[in-house]
């Protein structure tokens, strides 16, 4: 992360998101929004006086999963890159009722800039990645759960940030009410591998799970009862560790937790079927983590448009081949690294943004881009300037020229023929279809049919 | 337009296209189609003696137009392309037909799918007097890179493109990069710290 942020050759856009994309393999112009902090990021030292000052306290659903509060005006958490602030301005008491100021009263640098205006900068890129990773499944969709019910039924995330040394316990596993718990159930497949929610494995959930187990054993001993239906080790040294986590004195009991029941008391019942004993098992429990599913991003919609990237019928952005083209898309120069593509755990992930990677680099390498010539031409004597085509073209790739006549931009036009069967003239042919090729090719094909 | 001096190659595929097209007989059909100097059958077309019997045929029959029928255009089209390339012939001289995705995986009718084959053949060997010869553009390319997502996934991409000497916009919507990555606490199985 540091070395992201210190990389001389790394230009570092946060709080920002890409609004359009333009242009073509080698040759792609991107406009970027970059959402106003309200701090000049120029002047500000990263000093955190007004995080500490501000009296605006809010759920921080982000960092924290809703496990812990932030301020109005914050850095997401203490490591954070760069070491700016933002301004929260929906929850900032200046931007919703007028008043306070103070972090501009204490902000020694005088950074505070609550007239800051979103910027748009256009950049000039020749190859892109998209690294937009995944989403959290909303457990509340399957009710037998009781997700929302109680505060100690976790998501496998919160229960990172209560084990994190960083988080809002200072990493001591707790219940809400502040106590050690005595008896822990985790549950897998929580959304995934259900047809109700989604039917693929999210990968990673039996790993994290397993780390989860040890975490618990480790920093409180309280008796851990995990219900899985398969444990999905697969990685390298994941068997070892799913070994070791056994030997933790961890209770597991193969069959998915179905169900758990929130009891007058606030303890909280688990049950599901043990599939070896056959039979139904229940396990009052203190806290509960469910290892919930991924899924891809709730705007995957407009970035899929923004990108030009097609999905698989689970909704993950598609690579251009399941094992021989993994980092590629059906646009050529626009790439995909990590989650976006589909789940996958950090060794994954990392090895395949080092496959987009390489990718960029080698067209890079390269230093030019063959483009197909099979585009579409316009015989301008018989062109009329009507624009049919300018509208059905799919690429944007025809514009009238200081003629008046339709003109075809070769870099952009993917050769589809959209404009030849539109044109009213017939004044646009497409090379390596032309009309006499493609009639030579009908003949043959009818001969003897019909005469 | 030149007079046409046509190969026609009709590809096994080991048995995937013979076993139940009679590729002896579409031969021999596209032997007696104008303009047409050999055609042959071959096991594989796409191994290289395949792709040598075609460009010495070039050579030595003067042919300026190649029919190759096999497997789908999307599979090998660029290969013979780039074989009758290196024999001197223009790329856009070549034409395939698909006898083997359009034919002979979709019909165990040995009769009809014969038939089809020599029409598929036919139509092509009809086409190529009339391709004319493109050249592909090429186009410079902008040595810097967009990188969308500044997560794990996003920032070793990043990194990787930064440290291969290119410049790299790395662009996260939230204040700080790190993801989800950034949220974890010890990460299995080795228990490292993530951030």
């Amino acid at each position: 992360m540091m070395d992201a942020g210190r990389h001389p050759n790394i230009t570092l856009l946060t709080y920002s998101e890409v609004e359009a994309v333009s242009g073509y393999v080698g040759n792609f112009t991107v406009r970027i929004r970059k959402r106003a902090r309200s701090v000049d990021e120029e002047k500000c030292t990263g000093c955190g006086l007004c995080q500490e000052k501000c009296p605006t306290k809010v759920i921080d659903t982000a960092y924290e999963a809703g496990m812990g509060k932030r301020k109005a005006i914050y850095r997401p958490f203490s490591q954070a890159i760069p070491n700016i602030p933002v301004i929260d301005r929906e929850n900032c008491l200046f931007f919703t009722k007028g008043r306070c100021k103070l972090c501009e009263k204490v902000c020694p640098a005088g950074a505070i800039d609550y007239n800051q205006q979103d910027q748009t900068l256009e950049v000039q890129v020749g190859a892109i990645v998209v690294a937009t990773g995944y989403g959290m499944w909303d457990p509340r969709q399957l009710p037998q759960y009781s997700y929302g019910l109680s505060p100690n039924i976790i998501t496998g995330l919160q229960f990172e940030r209560l084990v994190s040394a960083g988080g809002p316990t200072g990493g001591h596993i707790v219940t809400a009410e502040g106590k050690e718990p005595e008896r822990v159930a985790i549950i897998h497949c929580v959304g995934s591998r259900d047809v109700n929610a989604h039917p693929y494995c999210s990968r990673f959930c039996c790993m994290y799970s397993l780390k989860h187990a040890h975490q618990v054993r480790e920093h409180t001993g309280a008796q851990v009862y995990e219900f899985y239906m398969d444990m999905r080790a697969f990685g390298k040294a994941y068997e070892e560790f799913y070994e070791r986590v056994q030997e933790d004195g961890v209770i597991f009991v193969r069959g998915r937790g179905a169900e758990v029941e929130v009891l007058p008391d606030g303890k909280l019942r688990v049950k599901g079927e043990d599939a070896d004993l056959g039979r139904l098992v229940s396990v009052d429990v203190d806290m509960v983590i469910l290892a919930s599913a991924i899924e891809p991003q709730p705007d995957a919609d407009r970035v899929a448009a923004i990108f030009g990237l097609g999905r698989t019928p689970d909704g993950w952005f598609a690579e251009a081949h399941p094992k021989l083209r993994p980092a590629e898309t059906a646009t050529a120069g626009i790439f995909l690294a990590g989650c976006a593509q589909g789940p996958r755990d950090i060794p994954d992930t990392v090895s395949h943004a080092d496959a987009a990677a390489m990718q960029v680099v080698r067209l890079f390498n390269q230093g030019e881009v063959t483009i197909s010539p099979t585009v579409a031409v316009v015989d301008e004597a018989k062109c009329v300037g009507c624009g049919e085509c300018i509208l059905a073209c799919p690429y944007s790739a025809i514009a009238r020229n200081l003629r008046g006549k339709a003109e075809v931009n070769p870099a952009l036009c993917q050769g589809c023929g959209t404009c030849v069967a539109t044109c009213p003239s017939h004044a646009i042919a497409g090379l390596h279809f032309t009309d006499e090729q493609i009639v030579a090719q009908i003949e043959g094909l009818l001969e003897g049919v019909l005469v | 337009m030149e007079k046409p001096r046509i190969g026609v190659y009709i590809c096994e595929c080991g048995v995937n296209i013979s076993a139940t097209v009679d590729v002896n007989a579409v031969a021999e059909m596209a032997s007696r189609l104008p303009g047409v100097v050999v055609a042959r059958v071959y096991k594989y077309m796409c191994s290289e003696p395949g792709q040598l019997m075609i460009q010495e045929d070039i050579r030595n029959l003067g042919l300026n137009r190649v029919v190759v029928a096999s497997c789908t255009p999307r599979m090998h089209e660029p290969t013979f392309q780039r074989a009758v390339e290196a024999a001197g012939l223009n790329p856009y001289y070549f034409q395939m037909a698909n006898i083997r995705e359009h034919v002979s995986w979709i019909t165990d009718d040995r009769e009809a799918a014969t038939e089809k084959a020599k029409r598929l053949v036919r139509a092509a060997v009809f086409r190529v007097p009339y391709q004319a010869p493109l050249e592909p553009r090429r186009e410079p390319v902008t040595k810097a890179a967009l990188v969308v997502g500044g997560g794990i996934a996003g920032i070793q991409a990043a990194l990787s493109i930064a440290d291969a000497g290119y410049p790299v916009y790395l662009v996260e919507r939230e204040p700080s990069i790190g993801g989800r990555m950034a949220q974890l606490d010890k990460t299995f199985p080795t228990l490292d710290c993530s951030t």
